[in-house]
């Protein structure tokens, strides 16, 4: 897994983005006020137009002096129940059934168990309960309009604001109490289809140093592990599959018997912790990015090997106290290759640890060689003792990891390509520090916290729906908003011309005709002017609608985190905890007015 | 300010014997025209209503059944929007939420969820007037003793029979004890002792200084208790005024007597002899309002857009 997801400062984002997104809100209102006045005084002209808008909004105003607690309480513990009568009980259920049949057909041969089983159960938890919150939300307001008990509602001082909010409330609180059963199951379930024995299958005493016995296990799950035993009587296994045994040696000699203890390491959260990145160019001199090779998108550039081209990391905050026995440096390179070479064997490169500060006594470490393969994960472990070259005379001596951070906690990362006419491709996020791992239960809970917000902004997207639209209609119209929403980046790149081949139409046109993306088309000024015309107007409308919707991909995407074995940002957390927010802040004012507005008996 | 006027210029305010705040619902022109889809008029179900119904008067709304009675009480409260003129309640529109507060409706038929028993719907219609628990709990169980319904309390309300559901209906909309009940043929689906009930209690919120508005095709029913009625036939006012002055036959005098000597009956019949007529008997008698009803229908059928009026 790579973190291709940008995540920005919270305070970049706040003082960017949210305060952005509250000016397009804002924008939004005052073009719905404008509507509804255009509305109102084309059936009835300006003057009484102006009066029936001025009218709505003040009595808005009332609708949120009046607001009760108790109101919205009676109706979403109303929206509770007619949920729990309805399919609820099926949904979990239809997890169980799902699950069980899964628990045949998951495959522990794979590589990387614990992300198959992870990414599994997210991903049902994920649709099952976006779908029984598009059920639910886009339903309900409909069948009450339908068999008109709504008539015995807002004939009460009810609020529309309530029954909007009432509703919302009432299907979370149903999604919620869906969702935390789920989790709970889906963590057992990992575990138990994760969890395997060992037993020896063969031992043997060896004698160097402290270690008296190595052996191989028995082929369990899939894998088998070698094993050695320390002359105390504990040993360990060493790592397959990403996890590793405990061994515990019970009795003496011929009779000695060895036990394995759970896997370790399988379900895990890594914490990195990311730096800065600079380059150098092949002469040595300071540049901000490396070379682009070729059309990819510039969010990962390159430096060449065999030069003295450099991508150069600045991490912050490296302490003894954070990492007392020094770190692991994980690094997601992509190799970039003028010519073959040897595929298998991967491209030759080199670590270099050095101090920022240019007048410390030590400046650099020894070059720590390694091979990067593309799209292969490659973990250095860099321990305390460390080789470092002295300044003064060029020797290689031992030394300490601090010694080449400076006073500030700074320590910069040099990684150079060795192989001439080979390159390595790499982003900020490609190399990164992991910090002590975060308890992994915690992990899990937030990537399901991450399920809940989507299952928030679904039910409310379905209850905005259905204040106008009829049951079914509602729940398309929900479906197409998640859909589109998911693929959001996606139509966006199109809708800005970041893909290739133009807008709908002319790449529709390209397709019949079978033109190629990079020419222009082949035909006449006015005919290309009228397509590509058309083209901007469904482009433009198509990047308000994905500037609208939630990103609910990017959503799905800290779910991959838990799966990748990584801990969730806080930050990111946060972030998308207030996007949701604002959605959902949004949705339902806009749900309040189309239900204020509306006729409900006609 | 209206009553300051009033008080200053003592004889506009005889004029007006009613004062303005005893003026509970006013309607002014309201017309409706249900519109398809596409935004075709399909039916006028109201044509230009002029009402007022006044603190304290069990008001009666007849008419054919498609003449527009739901639609007034709907436009009432705020469940349509009139295409033209205006509905006010307590002097505020009908779109105004905050009237609710004070106003009880039974619908036409008992629109209620079927997964709650009685008790439960009291109590969740109780919490949307935000009524305190301990005050609800009170007037749940006095409601539910109101309308009889104590050996049904726990009973999910899809059990119910039709009188049953009309009578928890009645319970729902006198939960907030309204200043004002609408309600919409109160009395379809109740037995003969319910319906005695129901009229017994509509009297009794008259008395209680409430005000009723009903539509009933039952006629021997709103005679009993309204007040005032007025007459609907298609969308349009036909008649309206108090039900005594109605139903009398004003061109016809009925006259009997008991104990007369025969001099005196002499005497009276050469009064009416010398003046060329035959007496009958000597009153004014009254039809029932059926007749009347039927009267109004057939009129107002033979010569349509005709108003036939005859204010009190
Ligand atoms: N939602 C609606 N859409 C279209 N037309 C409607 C609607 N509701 C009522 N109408 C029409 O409006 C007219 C008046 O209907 P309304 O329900 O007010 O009659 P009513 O006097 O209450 O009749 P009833 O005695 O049968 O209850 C009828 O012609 C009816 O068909
Ligand atoms: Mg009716």
């Amino acid at each position: 897994m790579t973190f291709d997801q940008v995540i920005p400062d919270f305070g970049e984002y706040l003082f960017g983005g949210f305060v952005l997104s509250l000016i397009r809100v804002a924008l939004l209102i005052a073009a719905g006020v404008f509507i509804g006045f255009l509305v109102a005084s084309l059936r009835r002209g300006p003057v009484e137009g102006f009066y029936s808008v001025a009218k709505v909004i003040a009595s808005s105003v009332n609708d949120l002096v009046n607001w009760s607690l108790r109101r919205t309480i009676a109706m979403a513990s109303l929206a509770v129940q007619e949920a729990i009568r309805r399919l609820v009980l099926i949904v979990f259920v239809v997890f169980v059934v799902i699950l069980l049949f899964a628990g045949w057909y998951l495959d522990t041969q794979s590589e990387n168990p614990a992300k198959l089983y992870l990414s599994f159960v997210l991903t049902a938890s994920n649709f099952l309960v976006v779908l029984l919150a598009l059920f639910l939300s886009a339903f309900s307001l409909p069948a009450d309009i339908k068999n008109r008990t709504i008539y015995t509602i807002v004939t009460k001082p009810v609020r529309a604001w309530e029954i909007v909010l009432g509703r919302i409330l009432g299907f979370v609180t149903v999604g919620t109490m869906l969702l935390v059963p789920m989790g709970i199951v889906s963590y057992f379930f990992v575990q138990r289809g994760l969890s395997h024995d060992h037993a020896v299958e063969q031992v043997a005493a060896v004698a160097a140093g402290n270690v008296t016995q190595t052996g191989e296990t028995t082929f369990d799950s899939h894998h088998r592990h070698t094993f050695k035993v320390y002359d105390d009587g504990t040993g360990e296994t060493d790592v397959v599959k990403r996890h590793w045994h405990t061994v515990t040696k019970v009795g003496e000699g011929d009779s000695a018997t060895y036990e394995f203890g759970p896997s370790i390491g399988l379900l895990q959260a890594r914490v990195p912790v990311f730096g800065g990145l600079k380059f150098k160019d092949r002469a040595g001199a300071d540049t901000s990015e490396g070379i682009n090779v070729g059309s990819e998108w510039a969010y990962r550039t390159y430096i060449e090997g065999g030069s003295l081209a450099a991508a150069i990391w600045t991490f912050e905050g490296v302490t003894p106290e954070r990492y007392p026995e020094g770190f692991d440096l994980e690094m997601n390179l992509r190799v970039f290759r003028t010519h073959k070479g040897d595929m298998e064997k991967g491209v030759l490169g080199s670590i270099v640890l050095r101090n920022p500060n240019a007048s410390a006594k030590i400046r650099r470490s020894e070059a720590i060689t390694f091979t990067a393969k593309e799209y292969v994960s490659d973990k250095q472990t860099i321990r305390n003792n460390i080789r470092v070259v002295d300044q003064e005379d060029g020797s290689i001596r031992d030394g300490q990891l601090f010694d080449l951070v400076d006073d500030e906690g700074r320590l910069e990362v040099w990684i150079q390509c060795g192989e001439r006419s080979q390159y390595y491709g790499m982003a900020e996020k490609d190399v990164y520090i992991l910090d002590r791992d975060a308890p992994f239960i915690a992990n899990l809970a937030k990537g399901y916290a991450g399920i809940w917000l989507q299952m928030v902004m679904v039910t409310s997207f379905g209850v905005m729906f259905s204040t106008f639209l009829s049951g079914a209609v509602a729940m398309m119209a929900t479906l197409s908003s998640f859909v589109v929403g998911y693929f959001s980046t996606f139509i966006f790149e199109v809708a800005t011309g970041a893909k290739e081949g133009g807008g709908p139409l002319e790449s529709l046109f390209r397709i019949v005709t079978q033109q190629n993306v990079q020419v222009d088309l082949e035909i006449g000024k006015t005919p290309t002017s009228i397509i590509q015309g058309v083209d901007l107007v469904a482009m433009m409308s198509m990047r308000v609608m994905t500037g609208m919707l939630p990103d609910y991909a990017n959503f799905m995407g800290t779910t991959e985190y838990v799966a990748n074995g990584y801990n969730i940002d806080g930050t990111l957390m946060s972030i998308q905890l207030l996007t949701a927010f604002c959605y959902v802040l949004v949705v339902s004012l806009v749900a309040y007015y189309l239900l204020k507005t509306r006729e409900i008996a006609a | 300010m209206a009553d300051q006027v009033a008080e200053a210029i003592p004889s506009l305010a005889d004029d007006k014997p009613q004062a303005e705040s005893n003026v509970v619902i006013e309607t002014r022109n309201l017309s409706k025209v249900y519109r398809d889809f596409w935004g075709r008029q399909k039916v006028r179900a109201l044509k230009a209503l002029d009402l007022e119904v006044r603190k304290g008067e069990i008001f009666g709304l007849l008419g054919p059944n498609g003449s527009g009675k739901s639609t007034t009480i709907k436009l009432l409260l705020g469940l349509l929007f009139p295409t033209s003129g205006q509905a006010l309640v307590f002097g505020k529109d009908a779109s105004d939420v905050g009237k609710n507060e004070r106003i009880g409706y039974l619908p036409e038929e008992s629109y209620l969820y079927k997964f709650l028993n009685a008790v439960e719907t009291l109590d969740f219609y109780g919490r949307l007037f935000d009524m305190p628990a301990d005050v609800r709990r009170d007037r749940v169980n006095e409601l539910i003793t109101l309308v009889g319904l104590d050996w049904a309390k726990r009973r999910q309300l899809k059990e119910y029979s039709k009188g049953m559901t009309r009578r928890i209906g009645l319970a729902q909309a006198l939960i907030n004890d309204p200043e004002l009940v609408l309600l919409d043929e109160p009395t379809s689906g109740l037995d003969p002792i319910g319906t005695r009930e129901m009229k017994d209690m509509i009297l009794r919120l008259r008395d209680e200084g409430k005000t009723v508005v009903m539509c009933s095709h039952l006629l021997a029913d709103v005679q009993d208790v309204c007040d005032r009625i007025a007459i609907l036939h298609q969308g349009e006012l036909k008649e309206l005024g108090r039900v005594d002055s109605l139903i009398t036959v004003k061109d016809m005098t009925q006259v009997r007597a008991e104990g007369l000597t025969k001099e005196a009956e002499e005497e009276i019949r050469a009064v009416i002899a010398k003046h060329g007529g035959k007496l009958v008997a000597m009153e004014n008698p009254t039809t029932t309002l059926e007749e009347l009803f039927l009267k109004i229908v057939r009129d107002s059928e033979a010569k349509p857009g005709r108003r036939s009026t005859q204010k009190d």
